[in-house]
């Protein structure tokens, strides 16, 4: 089942730093005390956050409390990516995550960018990410486990499925919603249009409007993006079928950021649990080491 | 024996896969709920963004937030600029708030029930009831970051409905309506 994952401690190791890095970063360049700002009466609590009481956000959302959540979040998460504590950190991290992209649901709407980052926080946070590739390991409190690949490889291996199924449930609900009319020569112009208009985006691109005028060659541009997200599946496995997958990943999220306004950073960012770590670092070290190892000793 | 999923024991790998076991179902149970409810139900997502499509015959009703500076000239005011952890997802919070969405949840705030209750229901609410505080809030996020005195702080913000029609192409702007707070 895990044959194409890496299954090393240290390829679990390194998705654990990048995808905790990814989401630290993301959290470091953000004011939460902006949002701490907003009206605690324009708020709708979603799904689970319906059980916290409003005195609680009450509470929270005051530019000091929020600063004090930013910074107990943030470091949760530097010790997660640095694999300081990793059991703790992790869990911690990824628990905290959850309620910060609930609480920003709550104020808006819920879509689905942000969401298998989460399902890939929870699964690091419960599987022996920390065993490589951390400070715990460097102290010595770590060793790999014994016990086959499946031990670090299945992790990789259900992050990576975690996101395919966003793709691939995306397009089927396209399918069973609107069925064969998504494929309409006005779907792609009227919804870019109409994500082009207002300044409540974060971006204002006016590429939709030139799109009516090329209005009937987009259907099959549409059905290759919901092909290419019922396909999604075989980048799990398939390391040729990866490349290509990936690459139109690549292409259709900055396609819609330019033409439509939506962006979903983090399922960009989340592309990485596709990427055999060690081998690329192991690749990038031979590189360097071929083309300035030489010069090493005494070579002056 | 501590029964540690650590322990390199044959016990100690059966825990694990258990855990894996319990961490996959776990995750795709409610995922494949979502999926088949076509259904939201935080924190699992069911992919709806975009299902539906467009279509040329709706138009689309959107806004835009402005800001009148102190030396009296109108500016462009996107709110990614002023709470951008809400990033890529203002657009739902404006057009929400101006539909009193607030008001029609499974349990409002108390102070929302207590307007809704004093206007003689939430039926009877003025549209946009909490818009003024939500535009306050944006104002003074704005003016926060300027010194005292700036001709660049604002005195107040508006914000501007306006509706693309459908049917065709074209006439993107007519002009709704708008909404103004002093600050």
């Amino acid at each position: 089942m895990t044959r194409g994952v890496p299954d090393t401690a240290e390829a679990l190791g390194m998705v654990r730093a990048g995808v905790f890095g990814f989401v630290c970063c993301e959290v470091l360049l953000t004011s939460f005390s902006d949002l701490g700002r907003l009206p605690v009466t324009v708020l709708r609590p979603t799904g689970v956050m319906r059980l916290l009481p409003w005195g609680f956000y009450e509470r929270l959302l005051t530019p000091a409390s929020m600063s004090a959540f930013k910074w107990l979040f943030a470091a949760a998460l530097l010790a997660a990516t640095a694999g300081a504590l990793t059991s703790v950190s992790t869990k911690a991290a990824a628990v905290l995550f959850l309620f910060y992209q609930g609480l920003l649901r709550s104020f808006t709407h819920f879509n689905h960018d942000e969401m298998p980052a989460a399902y890939i926080l929870l699964v690091l946070a419960f599987t022996p990410c920390g065993d490589a590739f951390s400070l715990d390991a460097l102290r010595g409190g770590r060793r790999a486990l014994p016990g086959g690949s499946w031990v670090y490889g299945y992790p990789v291996l259900l992050a990576r499925l975690l996101l395919a199924w966003s793709y691939f449930t995306s397009a089927l609900i396209k399918l069973r919603v609107a069925g064969l009319g998504y494929l309409s020569a006005d779907n792609l112009p009227a919804l870019a249009v109409s994500n082009s208009l207002d300044n409540m985006h974060d971006t204002q691109f006016r590429a939709a409007l030139w799109l009516p005028a090329y209005r009937e060659y987009t259907p099959p541009l549409v059905a290759l993006v919901v092909l290419w997200e019922l396909l999604f599946p075989l980048a799990v496995w398939l390391p040729r079928a990866r490349a290509v997958i990936l690459t139109i990943g690549v292409l259709f999220h900055l396609g819609t950021l330019f033409i439509m306004n939506i962006f979903f950073p983090y399922h960009l960012a989340m592309y990485l649990v596709f990427v055999d770590w060690p081998r690329v670092v192991g690749k990038a070290r031979g590189l360097l080491l071929s083309r300035f190892g030489a010069r090493e000793p005494g070579a002056a | 024996m501590t029964g540690d999923v650590r322990e390199p024991t044959y016990e100690g790998t059966r825990r694990l896969r258990v855990r894996y076991a319990l961490l996959t179902a776990a995750l795709f149970a409610p995922l494949l709920y979502s999926f088949l409810a076509v259904r939201n139900v935080y924190p699992f997502a069911a992919s709806t963004m975009m299902m539906a499509g467009g279509d040329l015959g709706r138009g689309a009703s959107y806004y835009r937030l402005r800001g009148e500076n102190a030396s009296g000239e109108i500016i462009d005011l996107p709110p990614a600029e002023l709470t951008d952890a809400l990033s890529w997802r203002h657009w739902s919070l404006v057009g929400e708030t101006v539909k009193n969405r607030q008001f029609t949840i499974y349990k409002p705030h108390p102070a929302n029930d207590t307007l809704a209750a004093s206007a003689g229901g939430v039926e009877k609410l003025p549209r946009a009831a909490r818009l003024a505080e939500l535009l306050r809030a944006w104002g003074g996020i704005y003016n926060s970051r300027l010194p005292d005195g700036s001709p660049r702080r604002l005195r107040a913000v508006r914000l501007e409905a306006y509706r693309w029609e459908g049917g065709a192409y074209g006439d993107y702007e007519r002009f709704v309506e708008s909404w103004r707070v002093e600050l």
